[in-house]
């Protein structure tokens, strides 16, 4: 029995390549949910999803000049990355267009841009790279990277907490405050390109975004307070990364696409299960609110 | 303003535009401490404009708002609130945000913050809706919970904006009640009325707008004394007076 499980769950780790993706899954389970919990809560969940495809030409530009340079394709993403925040941003100031719009647009040419220049510098498999990640590909210097910039985002999210919580609640209250709720707002999306700069390279920029946003969706079902939400959502993306790796390993899966798998089973078991905002939830809610039976009534 | 009496806040020679349109002009005035003073007008007549243009919120077209209030002592409640109520958030924590702009970001709160917190709930009523989320509440129990946000804030300057529209009785004696208190602990209070009998047991001085200006008067002026104040009053909140047809 202990023989069955310690092939199941640790002997993978004997490999530095499984241990090192275990690393930095761990290390993007801890930033990347917290960032999700907030882009749920300000109805910018897509918002996220677009600007993991949108860091695509930034990545590709870097790597047809620089080759596969790691460094160099994290700059270029997050470059792509913030100049299509500052572009949605100038749309929605200059026409009136809703951001998610704009966004929406912008990614779809970002993405587009991307593929193309991929294809033009290069061959199927770096392409499959880029858009796919190869989290067991992790090197020392990939994880450090991983690792530095999760905890500046964890650092960063530390110092503004408050302003992001107020800046979600009631804006107006912050800017009155003499804190400019824009600021607050270019900050927080900058932290969100960065955390999806650094879960490209372990799972892919279509699904990099998988990571932040399946486990916040998925706590909201748990927990009708913030800071549940939050440890919640780390919980769900901890858990996912570490059984996804071993899923892939035993069952020879690729690891990133095993990994967002689990966060959406972990996503639909919370909406069927969950206590709140899920299809229980909205069951006892409609029992509750039932008209009584004939026979209950009081003649 | 009597002489001697102090104030935090002026208006010079005021002209306020929305969309390119002078709204306000030439308003010149002083709030005084520890007062209400009640802003009434037709719709349109300009007192969110006017509002916004206290708070910052708006750029004057000429003239300037003179204010020694610091901006986290400065407590704006708006009609239409940018308010998310979906935001998990439990009206302790609301109320405990009130704190933050003064306190400062990184600090966390401290039993004294708690403590605070709790007599200010107490005092508006909602003690047992601490742990409540902020979805939950009624609208007469959310502007309970708005005003403990102001009164942890400790502001010296309040603007509301028709505070007791869609809200129960109970709770406009409270609101009645605290910023009464409010303004004896020498809080400047302006508020939006459109209800002769709220203006008459809450306000001292008026500043009525009518035409794209303003005018300041007494309550007492508006309500009884002097019947052009009276009258002027009235055509700006629309109630039918003297030689209306």
């Amino acid at each position: 029995m202990l023989d069955t499980l310690h092939w199941w769950l640790t002997s993978p780790f004997d490999y530095a390549f499984m241990r090192r993706a275990l690393v930095a899954s761990l290390a993007l389970s801890l930033t990347a949910p917290v960032l999700g919990v907030f882009l749920t809560l300000r109805g910018m969940s897509l918002m996220g999803e677009a600007l993991s495809h949108a860091i695509l030409p930034g990545v590709a530009v870097a790597f047809m000049l620089a080759g596969f340079s790691l460094p160099m394709m994290m700059l270029g993403g997050v470059l792509a990355g913030l100049i299509t925040v500052a572009l949605a941003g100038g749309v929605t100031l200059f026409s009136g267009l809703k951001e998610d719009a704009a966004m929406a647009s912008l990614f779809l040419v970002a993405m587009a841009g991307g593929v193309t220049i991929v294809s033009l510098s290069g061959n199927a498999l770096d392409l499959g790279h880029v858009l796919f990640g190869t989290i067991l590909a992790v090197d020392s210097r990939t994880l450090l990277l991983v690792a530095l910039v999760s905890s500046a985002i964890l650092l960063s999210l530390a110092v503004s907490f408050r302003a992001l919580v107020v800046e979600c609640l009631d804006p107006q209250f912050l800017t009155l405050q003499g804190r400019h709720a824009g600021w607050t707002h270019t900050l927080f999306m900058a932290m969100v390109v960065l955390c999806l700069v650094a879960s490209f390279q372990t799972l892919g920029t279509l699904m990099a975004a998988g990571l932040m946003l399946l486990p916040a969706a998925a706590a909201r079902s748990w927990s009708s307070r913030l800071e549940g939400m939050i440890a919640i959502a780390i919980g769900i993306a901890v858990a996912c990364s570490v059984t996804g790796l071993l899923v892939s390993y035993h069952a020879g899966l690729p690891s990133g696409p095993a990994i967002i798998l689990l966060a959406g089973l972990a996503y639909v078991a919370s909406i069927a299960l969950g206590p709140y905002r899920s299809l229980r939830a909205g069951r006892s809610r409609l029992k509750a609110n039932a008209l009584p039976r004939r026979s209950q009534l009081i003649p | 303003m009597a002489e001697g009496q102090t104030s935090r806040l002026e208006l010079v020679d005021l002209q306020l535009a929305q969309a390119n349109r002078t709204v306000l002009e030439h308003v010149d005035g002083r709030f005084r401490d520890g007062a209400i003073t009640a802003l009434v007008g037709a719709n349109g007549a300009g007192k969110s404009t006017l509002i916004q243009g206290i708070m910052g919120m708006l750029r004057p077209m000429a003239g300037k708002v003179v204010c020694s209030v610091p901006k986290e002592r400065r407590a704006w409640l708006p009609q239409q609130l940018a308010l998310d109520l979906t935001f998990p958030m439990s009206v302790e924590e609301l109320v405990m945000t009130g704190s933050w702009p003064s306190h400062g970001a990184l600090k966390g709160y401290c039993a004294r913050h708690y403590r605070r917190g709790r007599e200010v709930m107490a005092r508006l009523g909602i003690s047992h809706l601490a742990h409540r989320p902020l979805g939950e509440l009624s609208g007469g129990q959310r502007q309970r919970a708005l005003i403990g946000r102001t009164l942890m804030q400790e502001a010296e300057l309040l603007l509301l904006d028709e505070p007791f529209a869609n809200v129960d009785a109970e709770t406009v004696e409270v609101l009645m009640t605290v910023l009464h208190e409010m303004a004896a602990d020498g809080v400047t209070i302006i508020v939006v009325l459109h209800d002769m009998e709220q203006l008459a047991r809450l306000a001292e001085e008026v500043v009525v707008l009518h035409q794209g200006h303003a005018r300041w008067t007494t309550a007492q002026a508006v309500l009884h004394s002097q019947p052009t104040a009276a009258e002027s009053a009235r055509l700006a909140l629309g109630i039918p007076g003297v030689g209306a047809c």
